[in-house]
């Protein structure tokens, strides 16, 4: 799928967390293999 | 990340949304962003370079946020000055820090008068109209261009500077980084999209955590933000009224404030969603009344935080403040209203005994916290609170119960010994509070021959209410264990309060006897 606005991906091999602050028809990879989606958990804001 | 981004980056996604508002001052990302690259090329100008420290001494402002903002793109250390803090304390903080500047609002002209000639590094910037002679930001901002640079940040480089309010001793310098930052606003905040995302209302100041956090918070997720210089409580009604507020943060004080308002009750509150509050202890009427008397659609929030730990750490939700169910559950959910909430998800807690060793659910210690967003250090001093595997003593008292709910009890400083017993103020406080006639307690140890310490407290009365001396006592023996009964009890008009609302403690501990009535 392709990347998406100020989503977090996640390299579970490596840890590696990227965000993309401009979307495009590309998909992000890294060690080799797709990095995934890491959701935001919903969350009452502190501030 | 440079924290530049916070504006940058929604800058370029939603460039013409309308994000802050002061006053009769509105912009737009695109505005507050160029506004940012201009201020950026002025302290240039200025001479200010990577990693040189910038002090600000203002209320707050759309350009303390923009003023904010043109530091970290030009790599600079942003060091917010409490407003409030006296002569002396303010010549510490910018002397100890090595500020090359200090930009100075116009209220605060004739305090900088006086500084001026004491301070080493620093050479003075006027931030509004200023005085004759003196160099003025707004000048330097109209002759300069948008500076299309981003300074490479590294990972110990330092954002903000920010002296905590220092109940206890001279105030302590915090360094936070721009990592420490970017580890809270992106683990805990969605980033902006373009779409709706609500009103923030901000009355806090930005020299606090509390306020520097909600300019990074709502700016990175699209939150349009209404600031107001400071907090009083009919603007506040009449801002969230007219600006149709969403979100918004006080601090306790200010919430028994806002239920003391006349106008409170003729306030819409109609697109009011969440309301927290933190910064120091929520006496439990207070939240209690406040629950009462804002619509029921109002979500509450309750924030447990450090400067160290760069804002939040714990939270406790909307649905913890519903107290609604079976008795059980209401039961449950009142004692919970004490509660601190539950960890964030990028935050662990546990707690520990003096000795060292891990405490189980409901034994309280000292609570100590493991993020990725602790401070760099303390500027200038030893840091002892680091502990090893990257956890953190807090210096904060408490427990944890079974389900993962935090409660706090105090400072661990003010921890009272009483013959070989540990007592937590909290919990003697409570149970005074919890009598009908008493509106604030607080309570200290005083040194004793016999026990080590015994228990003083200060309390005050309600308007139109009558109790002695005697008649708390009586209330305590029912409900407390006899160690941790007040040998003494004292009746004053206020208890002595940092701006924020932290009781002084040192302040009880220095009066002497006070009459009994």
């Amino acid at each position: 799928m392709a990347n998406q606005l100020g989503k977090r991906y996640l390299c579970e091999k490596c840890g590696t967390e990227v965000l993309c602050n401009k979307p495009g028809n590309g998909e992000i990879e890294c060690c080799d293999g797709a990095m995934k989606i890491k959701e935001a958990k919903a969350l009452p804001s502190s501030d | 990340m440079n924290t530049v981004n916070f504006v940058s980056i929604p800058a370029s996604i939603a460039p013409d949304q309308e994000i802050l508002v002061f006053g009769d001052r509105r912009l737009t990302y695109a505005q507050l962003n160029a506004l940012v690259g201009r201020l950026s090329s002025a302290f240039k100008t200025l001479g200010l370079k990577h990693r040189d420290v910038i002090a600000a001494l203002d209320t707050n402002s759309d350009s303390y946020i923009a003023a904010y903002y043109a530091a970290a793109k030009a790599g600079l250390t942003w060091l917010p000055l409490n407003y409030r803090a006296k002569d002396a304390e303010l010549e510490y903080m910018i002397n100890t820090a090595g500020a090359k500047v200090l930009l100075a609002g116009d209220r605060y002209l004739n305090l900088v008068a006086r500084l001026a000639p004491k301070l080493k590094t620093a050479k003075v910037v006027a931030w509004g109209k200023g005085n004759a002679g003196m160099p003025r930001l707004e000048d330097l901002v109209k002759a300069a261009a948008v500076d299309e640079t981003e300074a490479e940040v590294e990972d110990e480089d330092v954002s903000v500077l920010m002296y905590t309010s220092g109940t206890t001793s001279l105030p302590k310098g915090v360094m936070l980084r721009f990592r420490d930052f970017t580890a809270y606003v992106t683990a805990n905040i969605e980033m902006a999209d373009g779409g709706e995302r609500g009103v923030a209302l901000v009355c806090v100041p930005f020299y606090h955590i509390a306020g520097t956090s909600a300019m990074m918070t709502n700016l990175w997720t699209g939150r349009r933000m209404v600031v107001m210089p400071q907090f009083d409580p009919k603007s506040w009604l009449q801002l969230v009224q007219r600006e149709k507020v969403t979100h918004a943060f006080v601090v306790p004080t200010m919430m028994k404030q806002l239920l003391d308002e006349p106008s409170f009750a003729q306030t819409d509150f109609s697109h009011l969603t969440n309301l927290a509050y933190g910064g120091a202890a929520m006496p439990i009427q207070t939240i209690r009344r406040a629950i009462q008397a804002f619509p029921k659609k109002v979500g509450f929030v309750n924030a447990y935080g450090q400067t160290e730990t760069t804002s939040s750490l714990t939270v406790l939700g909307p649905d913890d403040h519903r107290i609604d169910g079976d008795p059980k559950t209401v039961e449950l959910k009142l004692r919970r209203l004490n509660s601190i909430g539950r960890p964030l998800p990028d935050v662990e807690v546990a707690v520990r005994d003096d000795d060292g060793k891990l405490l189980g659910p409901s034994q309280v210690g000292e609570i100590l916290i493991r993020t990725p967003r602790i401070m760099k250090g303390y500027a200038g001093r030893e840091d002892d609170s680091k502990l090893p595997e990257g956890w953190r003593a807090t210096g904060d008292l408490g427990w944890v119960d079974e389900d993962g709910y935090v409660f706090f009890a105090g400072r661990k400083d003010d921890m009272i010994i009483r013959g070989g017993e540990n007592i937590a103020p909290a919990e003697v406080e409570t149970v005074l509070m919890s009598h009908p006639a008493i509106d604030e307690a607080a309570v200290i140890g005083v040194p004793s021959v016999e026990w080590g310490q015994t228990i003083k407290a200060f309390v005050v009365k309600r308007p139109g209410h009558n109790v002695t001396a005697a008649d708390l006592s009586e209330f305590c023996r029912t409900r407390l264990a006899s160690f941790k009964r007040p040998e003494e009890i004292a009746f004053i008009e206020a208890l002595p309060k940092n701006p924020l609302g932290k009781i002084l403690r040192k302040e009880l501990r220095d009066k002497g006897d006070t009459p009994q009535p």
